[in-house]
């Protein structure tokens, strides 16, 4: 046996390592072994999964094939539908919006806590971040409250000709944009009021006194400023938007399905485990992509420094 | 002039954004008070719902799975985290990317396929040995995979916050390991490790996803018991047990407020 948590080959003799290097194995081997076993090993198996046959109860055999991510385009036995392929779209784009969203709220947000009191600023992030403590079951929940049919901002958008007679706002799409927002919005929050705390309002003074107008003062001085937060915000909403299942699950139904849903759907009900699987190969190399990516743009903005995220 | 006028949209922009974030709580604690069978009208102020709660057993288990599972996880999780963050500072110097790369792993995973991954593995285990089932014994090794990550570098980063000439110091003193680990780490980590524990065990109640697909059907937490009751149809019953669960957040809210009130005196 190999212990899987040393990056050096020579660890199984363990007699040639330095006591130095000993006393670091084990006080980390426990928890590295742990993740090693109860996460690494699984999240291998599912991606093995994801190359597999599906069996006829949905378990999945040999041989290897593509046959799961045809599925995910679009290709079953009754030829080519789209479904997979929207749901997919649809969590992209539900992804993508609610993350604009998010930060048209949080922008504003974030600036008005910094400019209060010192004494109010903590009491107001507080605030903020409360309801992100609750469970999401019951958030959803909340949201099921206010947008069922009969309530008032259900009345209100009947009255605007926006839904039909005695419907209700949820299940919708909509429902799954407010839903992600209002999970979201305390991770945008943060970060960006952490940049505007730091903000030098000497580059703006600066910017003013050369006859800047506001808004290209706002653009030249302050929001390069805030642009690290703005990034650090934007991988910690969409990264967990774009796997959500609770939201979709409750507020969205069938017709507003993300991939977080997909992925569950065929292990439960659907029992097809390859084409889960091969839902969940997408959504790791979205996450790693992303924060790759992110990662890339931030040395770039520090100018080469390491961010840590 | 025109600059006070943008302050004060602000000043309303920042009211309008606490109705959008507190409303949706507001109406659960409302219609928990609800003496009516539904939640379409207010029929007067009434606690039975709450009286309905005490004698509901399903739920009252699933109140215990769920302090079962936070407390055995919690535990777990900050032994074995206390440890990494500990070799994570004694050995600071070296390269230990693969180590932080491991340690952020369980926190950007997305929580469905961190759950989802682990039941595949769970039950495949079970199929071919028959053991690691649907349990709470699965429960209870996926949360600890998901606590073990804050618990270290809470630690590590209390130990970083710590001047390294007191190591020294100790070692000079002649204390033997087990002297500098009793009189010496136990006491300054103390607060974090409180703070871990406190941390890893809201995480675990707070856990939805990942509780939901290793679960077996008589491991119902109190988020998974919410959630089959709202999709059997929405009770009354469901306001109550979240408006308490809302109440507990709310106290906790406080009781950070004061520390940190307390910490800056």
């Amino acid at each position: 046996m190999s212990k899987p948590e040393s990056p050096y080959p020579l660890a199984a003799h363990s007699r040639s390592l330095s006591p130095d290097t000993r006393h670091l194995l084990w006080s980390v081997a426990p928890g590295v072994i742990w993740i090693v076993v109860f996460l690494v090993l699984p999240s291998l198996y599912l991606i093995g999964v994801a190359f597999m046959t599906n069996g006829p109860y949905g378990q999945p055999q040999m041989p290897l094939t593509l046959d799961a991510f045809s599925q995910l385009a679009g290709f079953g036995f009754l030829g080519w539908s789209p479904g997979n392929l929207y749901t997919l779209l649809r969590s992209l784009w539900q992804t993508l919006l609610a993350t604009g969203l998010v930060i048209l709220v949080a922008y504003p947000l974030a600036y008005r806590i910094s400019i209060s009191r010192e004494k109010w600023r903590a009491l107001m992030l507080l605030a903020v971040v409360v309801p992100s403590w609750t469970n999401q079951v019951i958030r959803a929940f909340g949201w099921m409250n206010l947008l069922s049919p009969g309530t008032p901002l259900a009345e209100l958008a009947q009255f605007f000709g926006l839904i039909g007679p005695n419907m209700g706002l949820y299940p919708s799409n909509f429902a799954v944009t407010l839903g992600l927002i209002y999970n979201f919005l305390p991770f945008m929050v943060l970060p960006l009021y952490a940049a505007f705390e730091k903000l030098d309002y000497a580059l703006v003074e600066a910017a003013r006194d050369l006859y800047a107008s506001p808004l290209r003062a706002f653009w030249l001085a302050v929001f390069p400023q805030t642009l690290p937060g703005l990034l650090a915000g934007t991988v910690l909403v969409s990264i967990p938007a774009f796997g959500m299942y609770v939201v979709p699950e409750l507020l969205g139904g069938g017709r507003a399905m993300m991939l977080g849903n997909l992925v569950a759907s065929q292990f439960a009900g659907g029992s097809n485990w390859p084409l889960g699987a091969a839902g969940a190969l997408i959504m790791l190399l979205a996450t790693f992509g992303g924060l790759f990516a992110m990662r890339r743009i931030g040395k770039r903005l520090s100018g080469g420094e390491e961010v840590v995220i | 002039m025109r600059r006070g006028a943008f302050h004060r949209g602000l000043t309303l922009f920042w009211w309008v954004v606490m109705a959008f974030l507190y409303l949706p709580l507001a109406v659960i604690v409302f219609y928990s008070f609800n003496a009516a069978n539904s939640s379409a009208y207010f029929a007067g102020f009434s606690l039975r719902w709450y009286d309905k709660l005490i004698h509901n057993d399903q739920l009252l288990s699933a109140l215990s799975n769920t302090l079962v599972l936070g407390i055995a996880s919690s535990t777990l999780a900050l032994g074995i985290g206390t440890l990494i963050g500990y070799g994570m500072y004694r050995h600071r110097a070296r390269k230990l990317g693969w180590l932080i790369v491991l340690i952020y792993l369980p926190i950007v995973m997305p929580d469905i396929v961190f759950g989802i991954s682990e039941m595949a593995f769970f039950i495949s285990i079970d199929r071919q040995f028959g053991i690691l089932g649907p349990s709470l014994l699965t429960m209870i090794i996926a949360h600890v995979t998901f606590q073990i990550p804050f618990v270290a570098l809470i630690v590590y980063s209390r130990f970083v916050g710590l001047d390294p000439t007191l190591f020294e110091a100790a070692k000079d003193l002649y204390a033997s390991p087990f002297q500098r680990a009793r009189f010496f780490l136990l006491p300054t980590l103390k607060p974090s490790l409180i703070a871990a524990f406190f941390l890893s065990f809201t995480l675990s109640v707070d856990d939805f996803v990942i509780s939901f697909f290793n679960a077996g059907p008589e491991n119902a937490t109190l988020p998974i018991y919410i959630w089959g009751a709202i999709r059997r149809g929405v009770s009354p019953e469901i306001n109550a047990i979240a408006t308490l669960m809302i109440g507990a957040v709310l106290i906790a809210a406080l009781l950070s407020l004061m520390f940190n009130r307390h910490k800056q005196h």
